[in-house]
């Protein structure tokens, strides 16, 4: 029901409509925010399925500790994640024509082999409008220093 | 005056195709930009950084947000050294008028023997003539 929820979240938000040239910036803006929220969403539903569609093939991520990732293994990181709560705030983008930045703070809160965590992090992702729909094609996470 | 004409040189370079992995040509201009910046930063040289450096960059370390006038502030504040930062390894991937470069550098500010190895992921745009630099962030790697 929940990755239901999540095709149907990803499919207002943006990547089926795509990006038409009357698309304002705004407009653009609130579809990849919308597409972030499901990003994190997955990771605390487990469940990979909508983020396969807005990750790009050749998608790398560098996570918190400097370890470069390849899109399968995000998918992977997503189905075993411990993560029981995952929030984005302070999102901001920022247009460049076809390419996009996203910044903001994941607030994330699991349990990992029995312990409860709070995490904040930081994260700048980067996107692209390829084939009719905008996709991530890099991203990297980084602690909030206390 | 020399590293300015050649950031000219290598800024007004022309993409050439939409390829990924990106084109040697495109592969070589983003290495040298990448190190230009470096150099640019050890020499407090505002104007070459200003030259690379989108308005609306996004710059993240340390888990801290940093505009590009905060930037530009803290370089013009310290006082040039030879450069603290070894630059290694580097990919290109190439995507239309954008370009993400990943890698890893070396910061040896704290001294030689607490040096410690980052991983990074710049993002440049080719807009009205030129490569710039409109996102960079980098995370430290655990050892």
């Amino acid at each position: 029901m929940r990755s239901l929820m999540l095709v149907a979240l990803l499919a207002c938000a943006g990547t089926s409509a795509g990006y038409a040239p009357e698309d304002s910036e705004s407009d653009v803006g609130a579809k990849i925010l919308a597409m972030e929220r499901v990003w994190s969403q997955a990771y605390a539903s487990k469940d990979p399925k909508a983020l396969d569609r807005i990750l790009d093939v050749a998608f790398v991520n560098v996570d918190s500790d400097g370890r470069l990732q390849s899109k399968a293994e995000v998918l992977a990181e997503v189905r075993t994640s411990t993560a029981l709560q995952f929030l984005t705030e302070s999102m901001v983008v920022h247009m460049h024509g076809n390419t996009a930045i996203v910044t903001g703070v994941f607030l994330i809160k699991g349990v990992d082999h029995g312990k409860a965590y709070v995490q904040r992090e930081r994260f700048v992702d980067t996107w692209f409008y390829k084939d009719g729909q905008w996709v991530s094609i890099a991203g990297l996470v980084t602690r909030i220093e206390q | 005056m020399r590293a300015i004409g050649l950031l000219l040189v290598l800024l007004g370079a022309m993409p050439i195709s939409a390829q990924e992995p990106a084109d040697a040509d495109t592969a070589r201009t983003m290495r040298t930009l990448e190190h230009a910046w470096v150099e640019g930063q050890a020499r407090n040289d505002n104007r070459a950084l200003d030259l690379i450096f989108d308005n609306a960059l996004v710059y993240i370390e340390y888990g801290r947000l940093v505009t590009k006038g905060e930037y530009l502030l803290r370089v013009r504040a310290i006082a040039p050294s030879p450069s603290q930062i070894v630059m290694e390894a580097m990919t290109v991937r190439r995507f239309g008028d954008t370009v993400i470069v990943v890698g890893t550098y070396l910061d040896k500010s704290a001294g030689a023997r607490k040096a410690l190895r980052w991983r990074f992921v710049d993002t440049w745009v080719y807009k009205k003539g030129r490569w710039m630099l409109v996102a960079a962030a980098a995370a430290p790697m655990s050892k």
